[in-house]
């Protein structure tokens, strides 16, 4: 994610990504450098996450949302990134990609729970054609790892492209970094997957679903899946502490998989009689935009997801759709 | 019949060769007893047991049934009417792991010449008792049969151990060794997860003392050569009896006057000595009456022969060998009246007791058994305590019980839903069960089975006790519709200011006892939501008890 810093939300807008703050790519290298002491065991208190405010400049901005329909993911997948710039504006040649969708449950592809395996797939395509040296699809399962990666049907996905830079490895226990969010409201500290932190280009495919605690799964949420510790115990003020560890996973591309959404019983769902097909991608930059459209094809309006609200005011992202351009692509 | 040495020797490379071979098959099979990428394990992984007459036996006594996925017992009844003993000596992993051990206490072993060398009845007794308690519906099997045995331990003693040292030592060089060490080590690592250790981590109670059984089988080699298989096994006992009527025998059928190296050798101590046939002191008039007086002494004795065939390589002057022939007249089996009537005694006494022990007055029994079990009588008298169901618990939820529920129940399984739950989609204890005390259902069914019941301990749920929002359990149910629901009820915070609050509540007819809601419950200790047995479903009272 050396690319978050470097590219906010801003560089939309304003172009500013030619030259970029200096004080800001220090802060990034500085951080990075605690990750890997600690893990070295040579630091001895957990990481320090610490946000500038240019970074934090979000909610003033006027992002884009793109927005595909249609029936052949895949080419639905190109044809939005595409439109977002192209993989090469996130990508460079010899990056270290993750790409994080949402594999939490041991159900099928029609049942919705999990990111579509074709989307996962046509992004690891992408980023290879854009020189990625390693792509790495990961999840923290809430089901039992195994049979959420092969029955999601991402696993066998990855495993049918048979490229060795594509990995599809369950998540190591012993690469959980713990990180002081220092703008944290809610969540002060709370340890953070070592590959996401680390990463050079991190692309974040959740699949849009109900959530009974807080309200709509979208991109926030799926940053659940890149943290240890016990999950279950961040769930009082959840939205705010889902704001908080969305501080520090910032994503350089958002694709929500709304090809098939569960309406209710979610997030685990299990009946089609809850599943709606919408055959939707939605993409953007600005991780608060592209939820609060999303929130829009439930019949709901931004300001009902809390942590969508909270994301605005901590100023990553816009939420009022008035300030976007939305562009079906 | 003469043989050159090398043809002597031979027979005795191919028996190795067969022992290592049956334990390679059984290591890897233990292995293959896990998920692996398919909701069914292609693998006849629990076929130990289903060869393994005793079990058979067993079951069908206590069920008063046969069980056709037991015929492969029938197969090895068979073949040991025509090859005799030959699966103790050239199969059981766990004869080869004790000749494997055997070899570590030579300098202690004195050959047959100690007094406890032979305690040969022990065996058959252990076989009349397990055959006579299981009539009456109480399975010892789990204690005395070496599969059983040998199983658990591994399963929740030598694997997990074998596990946490290798991964232990890897992941201290990942953690706090230096990059260029662990660049090496971690390739390494990676190919033993794959293929050598299991996938996770394992957890289970009775770890010592089930690690502690299997090498304590092991160490009795202290007492003399395959102490186990000559003494105590019960499943030796039947295969022996069996193999009295094998047409496959040993020439010659006694030791040789002046040499008697192969009696003295024998690793199963199988020939008749002065010692089997001189009785103790008043026990006379039971003992067995043949072989007191008749010149029976060097005798092989059939039953106690594992045709290991060692003495074919050690016979001097060749002669020792094996051939086809007609059973001939059989010599006693070397267990006197008086001790096989108290092993029927015994055996008839445990399950009175069972039945006369106080847990069996509860009312009600709150195990959560795993999906499909039989109901709870029928349960125990069927599951053999081969430990494959919880070795192959996906999430490692099943453990085994412990003293808790008396001895009848021990070493059976039951869910600990804080350690793990019952994965929604999966079957896999039910298709590793070898007896089927967990029946296999369809997954449509399964996920219908009620284990159990959920509850709320509303002085513990947050949204009750502290007006925290939580509904972790809500989130995790996978019933359809969720067997957890919520109310959206306005509270009063520190201030005084209202807000709303979610607060869960169980649909008790949706709810299938799986456990998750308690595994994710993130009230820490005991949960704050927690599933309960479905009892012994009894729908008549019998009339003592409870009314």
């Amino acid at each position: 994610m050396k690319t978050h810093l470097r590219r906010t939300p801003m560089d939309r807008s304003v172009d500013m990504s030619a030259d970029m703050p200096v004080d800001i790519q220090m802060d990034r290298r500085k951080f990075l450098k605690q990750v890997s002491l600690w893990s070295a065991g040579t630091l001895l208190i957990p990481p320090v996450f610490d946000t500038t405010p240019e970074v934090l400049a979000g909610s003033a901005l006027t992002p884009d949302i793109l927005v595909t329909k249609g029936k052949d993911y895949p080419a639905m997948t190109r044809k939005i990134v595409d439109a977002a710039g192209g993989m090469d504006k996130f990508v460079s040649p010899g990056d270290r990609v993750v790409i994080k969708p949402n594999i939490g449950w041991d159900r099928n592809v029609t049942q919705g729970a999990n990111t579509h395996p074709a989307i996962v797939s046509t992004l690891a395509v992408l980023a290879l054609e854009a020189g990625a040296a390693k792509v790495m699809v990961f999840d923290r399962t809430c089901n039992e790892e195994r049979r959420c990666y092969q029955n999601s049907g991402i696993k066998p996905a990855l495993e049918e492209m048979k490229d060795r830079r594509v990995s599809c490895t369950y998540v190591d226990d012993r690469k959980f970094v713990p990180i002081t969010i220092k703008q944290g409201k809610s969540l002060k500290e709370w340890s953070f997957y070592k590959d996401a932190l680390e990463a050079d280009c991190y692309i974040n495919v959740p699949v849009a679903k109900h959530h009974s605690s807080s309200g709509l799964s979208m991109g926030l949420k799926n940053a659940m899946g890149v943290i240890g510790g016990w999950r279950g115990k961040i769930h009082y003020n959840l939205s705010a502490k889902i704001a908080d560890l969305n501080l520090v996973i910032r994503p350089d591309l958002t694709l929500v998989d709304a090809t098939r959404v569960i309406t209710r019983n979610g997030p685990s769902g299990g009946s089609l009689d809850d599943v709606k097909q919408l055959d939707t991608i939605i993409a953007g930059v600005d991780p608060i935009a592209v939820d609060a459209y999303t929130t829009t094809l439930f019949g709901l309006h931004p300001e009902d997801i809390g942590s969508t609200v909270e994301g605005f005011k901590r100023g990553l992202g816009q939420i009022d759709l008035d300030h976007c351009h939305i562009r079906m692509v | 019949m003469k043989s050159s040495s090398l043809q002597r020797n031979l027979w005795k490379q191919l028996r190795r060769f067969c022992q290592i071979l049956g334990l390679v098959l059984f290591l890897v099979l233990f292995r293959l007893t896990d998920y692996g990428g398919s909701d069914t394990i292609p693998y006849a992984v629990n076929i130990l047991f289903r060869v393994d007459p005793l079990v058979g036996a067993c079951v069908t006594l206590a069920k008063m049934s046969f069980l056709y996925v037991l015929w492969p017992s029938l197969v090895l009844v068979v073949l040991t009417l025509v090859l005799g003993r030959f699966f103790c000596g050239w199969i059981c992993p766990m004869g080869t792991l004790i000749d494997i051990a055997s070899r570590g206490f030579l300098p202690y072993q004195k050959f047959n010449s100690r007094p406890w060398a032979n305690l040969r009845f022990l065996k058959y007794g252990l076989l009349v008792l397990v055959l006579i308690s299981s009539l009456f519906s109480l399975q010892l099997l789990g204690f005395v049969d070496p599969f059983a045995l040998l199983v658990r331990g591994m399963a929740f003693g030598i694997d997990p151990l074998f596990n946490f040292f290798i991964t232990g030592a890897f992941d201290k060089i990942y953690l706090s060794g230096p990059a260029w060490l662990s660049d090496l080590t971690e390739p390494v690592y990676g190919m033993l997860k794959s293929f050598v250790l299991p996938h996770k981590q394992s957890f289970f109670y009775l770890s010592s003392f089930s690690f502690l059984l299997v090498t304590g089988i092991l160490a009795l080699e202290i007492f003399g050569k395959r102490f186990w298989c000559r003494n105590l096994c019960p499943l030796g006992a039947l295969l022996g009896l069996i193999s009295k009527l094998s047409i496959l025998k040993r020439t010659p059928v006694k030791a040789c006057k002046g040499c008697r190296l192969c009696e003295i050798k024998c690793p199963m101590n199988a020939f008749e000595t002065q010692t089997t046939s001189t009785p103790e002191p008043g026990t006379l008039e039971t003992g067995t009456l043949e072989t007191d007086t008749g010149d029976t002494r060097g005798r092989l004795m059939v039953e106690e022969c594992t045709l290991c065939m060692d003495c074919i390589a050690y016979c001097p002057r060749g002669i020792a060998g094996f051939g086809f022939g007609l059973p001939g007249k059989p010599n006693p089996v070397d267990i006197s009246r008086r001790q096989l009537l108290t092993a029927g005694v015994v055996g008839i006494c445990l399950p009175g007791l069972s039945r006369t022990n106080a847990l069996s007055k509860m009312p009600d029994n709150d195990l959560i058994r795993p999906p499909g079990a039989m109901a709870e009588q029928d349960f125990l008298a069927t599951c053999v305590r081969c430990g494959e169901c919880m070795k192959v618990c996906i999430t490692n939820g099943l453990q085994p019980l412990g003293f808790e529920k008396g001895l009848e129940a021990m070493f059976t399984p039951k869910l600990v839903p804080r350690l793990g739950y019952c994965e929604f989609n999966c079957t896999l204890c039910a298709q590793v069960c070898p007896t089927q005390a967990i029946a296999l259902l369809s997954t449509e069914k399964k996920k219908a089975f009620v284990m159990g019941k959920a509850w709320f301990d509303k002085n513990r749920c947050l949204p009750y006790a502290e007006n925290k929002s939580c509904i972790v359990c809500e989130e995790h149910c996978p019933v359809h519709d969720k067997a957890i629901q919520f109310d959206v009820v306005m509270v009063a915070g520190a201030e005084g200011e209202l807000y709303p609050l979610k607060q869960p509540r169980i649909i008790a007819e949706r709810c299938i006892g799986c456990g998750i809601c308690e595994h994710v419950c993130p009230v820490p200790g005991e949960a704050a939501i927690r599933v309960r047995g479905r009892g012994n479903r009894k729908n008549f009272s019998s009339g003592s008890g409870y009314p």
